[in-house]
């Protein structure tokens, strides 16, 4: 068709259009993906700026939606992060890939600058309305409020009703999305589910929360002041490179000598290697000409080259984790629990790229169920609950393939552990890949996987002495009962069938209580090793 | 009056030595410890002049711990409810005294023995009864009765009563009916009116009342009695009064298969492992295997039938079968050697004849069965 445009979509109009793939694809989940996306931009804000976060999350039915079986949902996200200035609120909540973060590289929560300006988008197009942000810095004297829309065919940010107010901190931003939504709390896909991974992974964190249906606030506190230090991005290994990215890469250098680009651009490749490579194909006659004048059809071949060489693994330094004393304090913030077992792997390289494993398991004592419902597994990619799509996840797989059965648990094949327990696995890396764009599910590399299952295999050991504790407890306890219950009855029935005078059943009674009281020391005395056993790998944890 | 018959004292008196001796072990805070003999397939020994399956020296030994102390607690609870009735001259079954447990009171305490299913209760009667070496009957604690219904034109049946009264039973006046022994044959007296030939025990009780019917023993001075299955106490019981009292022969038809010869025919002439302290006195040592024998498949003609080996339970039968060549005394008694060649003959050709394929010799004739049994008999075709 001869009058037939091509025009050019701004980048907001694309994702106006494809928001279900990062996370606006049902009005139950776009409530959540609201919610996480402003919590993990709090925490993050935070932990930049070495900030203990203290956050109140609040989430209202305000009337019906309005679309077909929705109601109008309020989020509302406050934090004592850093604050914004008044001249970045639009670009950060209307711009699509305005970023801070944006380059990858470290182990923060946001990666791409797309997250909250999706939120606004969502909260325009079913709501007409975008996002309400109050934000102060400490160099402000006043705090500022505004509504910002999305200008969707420009990719900017609207501001209206700007004002500036007194607030009572020194420094925060408070966001307030309405939305056409659904709420659903508990499962997988819940938003308790999601406070409560949040709290667990968290454990600097003090939250107050209220979602739609509770009684009152809930105030949940930190366990910890030491706020997690993100460390610095590095550089790009070049065996995690696809050829596109290289070259994109590559090109970015311009005028510099590929010598420089190769030790600049990337880590691990040292003089050493570039010799190497040398020997792997790598033209000689390139290594002192500059990028642009080597093209990219030579560019294909130096990347060929790369890829032949063995480099060194890439660092773990760039890698954080919770830590294991941090983590027990934080798991008993989730409730009523018998006992846990936590535990962080050194970081390790898979896939070569840095990856840290850290797992929590725990017995709780109020979680209600079916003894044959499954254990409930939270799954954690940099910090940020994955919650749906766990089928074809790595982390999944790993926790199927264990044999908890050889721990103490309830088992049926190639499936997840039954109980009430709950499961959480967090994978820390700068560089996770996900199955899809909307981020829920972590690819399974063969490598990744077992990482993992060792991680997990570690966890149950810890795990099995727990319950070996119990069961030698249990046996003692059992013990008492019978010698209680039984012992009477057998001097009774003896006394009765001779009849006995009382006064041989006196003495009787008096052997018997001393022959099981021997019984019931040997049981103490197991029960006692169980315990050292227990301290004993309690303090190694610590 | 028999052997069998221990007095009420006697029983009372081995119960009493027990109990004194764990009571004055538990006075000086010793452990007291019960020794019963160790009831299983492993610990019976087969002696082919004794004829029955004896024990062994194993024993099982209970010493009083944390572990043990709800079993014997149990243990001494039962007796002292099974003293009782002896004492008053009660009578129960296994299930009746499951029940008393339920409703007897220790220290004013309801439910202390947790007797959940009526098989643990069970198994404590079972138990006092090894450790005491006596038998359930002599403890009055019967077992509900089942099979050896019994013909006759000539036998006299004499009971002695608890209350020491008589009853006096002659088979001759009860026509087509059974008379069906009580599970204490140790109370029973028998005398015939003239002399029997022999005794006819056959497996299936439908079989016995039909040959009774058609007139077989009003055709011949005999026995005849239906063993429906696997023989209870009372019949075992019952054909050792036979054989011992009256020294006739005993033969026993039933069908030609494993299981047959195995658990039916085995347990009535040599008693099983599970009852090894009362086999003395509940096995028939001489009675004899009529058949059918595999040669009168060939003989007669007979129908088999081949076992289905993808039928769990055929399949089973058939490995038992091969277990007990390996691990049955009795089947390993060069005495026993026809039988276990008979054994060997059903595992190799995997086929099984049932008793009623006599009829199949000559259905027009009902009384063909009959004629062929006898003849056997005369002709010495039995094992
Ligand atoms: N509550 C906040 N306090 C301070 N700075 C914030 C806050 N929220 C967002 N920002 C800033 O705005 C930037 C953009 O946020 P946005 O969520 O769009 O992207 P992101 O978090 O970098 O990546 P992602 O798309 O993966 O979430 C952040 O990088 C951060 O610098
Ligand atoms: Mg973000």
């Amino acid at each position: 068709m001869a009058d037939q445009q091509i025009t050019s979509s701004s980048t907001a109009e694309y994702f106006a259009k494809n928001l279900q793939q990062v996370g606006f694809s049902s009005p139950t989940k776009a409530v959540l993906t609201t919610l996480k996306e402003s919590v993990d931009n709090a925490l993050d804000a935070c932990e930049d700026h070495q900030i203990l976060p203290e956050l109140h999350v609040e989430i209202l039915k305000l009337g019906p939606g309005g679309g077909r079986n929705t109601d109008l949902i309020s989020i509302r996200v406050s934090d004592n992060g850093p604050g914004l200035k008044p001249e970045d609120l639009p670009r950060v909540f209307g711009e699509y890939l305005a970023s801070s973060k944006f380059g990858r590289g470290r182990c923060s929560r946001g990666q791409q600058g797309i997250g909250i300006s999706a939120a606004t988008t969502w909260a325009q197009l079913t709501n007409a309305c975008g996002v309400k942000v109050k934000s102060k810095t400490s160099a402000m004297k006043k705090a500022v409020s505004m509504q910002i829309d999305v200008n969707i065919k420009k990719n900017q940010g609207i501001v209206k009703n700007k004002e500036t107010f007194d607030w009572d901190r020194k420094h925060g931003t408070e966001i307030e999305f309405q939305i056409d939504g659904r709420l659903q709390s508990k499962g997988d896909g819940g938003l308790f589910t999601y406070l409560e991974a949040t709290i667990l992974v968290n454990p600097h964190l003090t939250l107050h929360y209220f979602i739609h249906g509770m009684d009152d606030w809930k105030r949940t506190e930190r366990v910890t002041d030491v706020v997690p230090v993100v460390p610095p991005s590095s550089l790009p290994h070049p065996h995690t490179m696809k050829l596109g990215e290289f070259i994109t890469h590559a090109m970015a250098f311009g005028k510099t000598s590929l010598k420089n680009f190769l030790s600049k651009g990337f880590s691990r490749v040292t003089p050493g290697s570039i010799e190497l490579m040398m020997k792997n194909g790598l033209k000689k006659t390139y290594i002192n000409k500059s990028i642009i004048s080597i093209g990219e059809a030579e560019l294909k071949k130096v990347f060929a080259a790369i890829q032949n060489t063995e480099l060194p693994s890439p660092s773990t330094k760039t890698v954080l984790t919770v830590g294991e004393e941090a983590l027990s304090k934080s798991i008993l913030r989730l409730g009523e629990i018998d006992f846990f077992s936590v535990l962080t792997r050194k970081p390790k390289v898979c896939d070569f790229k840095p990856v840290v494993v850290e797992v929590a398991i725990a017995r709780f004592k109020d979680r209600p169920g079916d003894a044959d419902d499954s254990i409930q597994l939270l799954r954690f990619a940099n910090r940020v609950p994955l919650q749906f799509d766990k089928g074809g996840c790595a982390i999944t797989k790993a926790a199927e393939s264990v044999n908890w059965r050889s721990y103490g648990l309830n088992q049926s094949k190639k499936s997840l552990p039954t109980g009430p327990y709950v499961m959480a696995i967090s994978l820390t890396s700068p560089f996770i890949k996900f199955k899809n764009a909307s981020k829920e599910t972590v690819d399974s590399s063969d490598e990744l996987v077992e990482e993992i299952r060792r991680a997990l295999m570690q966890a149950g050991q810890k795990l099995a002495k727990h319950l070996k504790r119990e069961q030698k407890a249990g046996e003692l306890e059992r013990k008492l009962k019978y010698i209680e219950k039984y012992g009477p009855i057998l001097v009774t029935g003896l006394v009765k069938i001779l009849k006995a005078p009382e006064r041989r059943k006196d003495k009787a009674l008096k052997g018997l209580s001393q022959i099981l009281g021997r019984d019931t020391e040997l049981a103490v005395e197991e029960l006692e090793v169980a315990d050292q056993k227990l301290e004993a790998l309690e303090s190694e944890a610590s | 009056m028999s052997s069998v018959l221990q007095s009420k004292k006697k029983v009372m008196q081995k119960a009493k030595a027990i109990c004194e001796a764990m009571l004055s072990d538990l006075e000086k805070a010793q452990r007291p410890v019960l020794t019963a003999v160790k009831c299983s397939l492993d610990n019976s020994i087969y002696n082919a002049k004794v004829g029955y399956f004896t024990p062994g020296d194993k024993m099982v030994r209970s010493e009083l711990n944390v572990s043990s102390v709800q079993k014997l607690s149990r243990t001494i609870f039962v007796l002292d409810i099974l003293l009782n009735n002896l004492e008053i001259d009660a009578v129960n079954t296994k299930r009746e005294i499951y029940y008393m447990t339920k409703g007897l009171t220790i220290n004013g305490e309801h439910k202390s023995l947790d007797f959940e299913e009526q098989s643990e209760c069970d198994s404590i009667i079972d138990y006092i009864m090894d450790l005491l070496e006596i038998y359930r009957e002599e403890f009055n604690c019967f077992a509900g009765d089942r099979g050896g219904q019994t013909y006759s034109q000539q036998l006299v049946v004499t009971e002695f009563l608890n209350d020491g009264e008589k009853a006096v039973v002659d088979l001759s006046t009860l026509g087509t009916m059974p008379y069906q022994p009580k599970n204490k044959p140790q109370a029973l007296k028998l005398k015939v009116k003239k002399k029997v030939d022999f005794c006819l025990v056959v497996e299936s009780e439908g079989t016995a009342n039909t040959l009774v019917t058609m007139g077989f023993t009003k055709r011949h001075n005999c026995i005849l009695m239906g063993a429906m299955g696997v023989p209870t106490n009372g019949v075992r019981g019952w054909c050792k009064l036979i054989q011992d009292q009256l020294k006739v022969p005993i033969y026993f038809y039933g069908d030609l298969d494993a299981y047959t010869l195995q658990n039916i025919y085995r347990t009535l002439k040599a008693g099983s492992a599970a009852s090894l302290i009362r086999n003395k006195d509940f096995s028939a040592p001489e009675v004899r295997f009529l058949g059918l024998l595999p040669e009168d498949i060939k003989k007669y003609n007979l129908p088999y039938r081949v076992v289905k080996e993808n039928n769990p339970k055929e399949a089973r039968a058939l490995k038992k079968a091969k277990d007990a060549l390996k691990n049955d005394p009795f089947f390993q008694d060069k005495k026993n050697k026809k039988l276990t060649q008979i054994l060997h003959f059903l595992i190799k050709n995997k086929i099984r004849c049932e008793q009623q394929a006599l009829m199949s010799v000559d259905p027009k004739d009902p009384l063909k069965p009959e004629k062929i049994i006898i003849e056997k008999i005369k002709s010495g075709s039995w094992v």
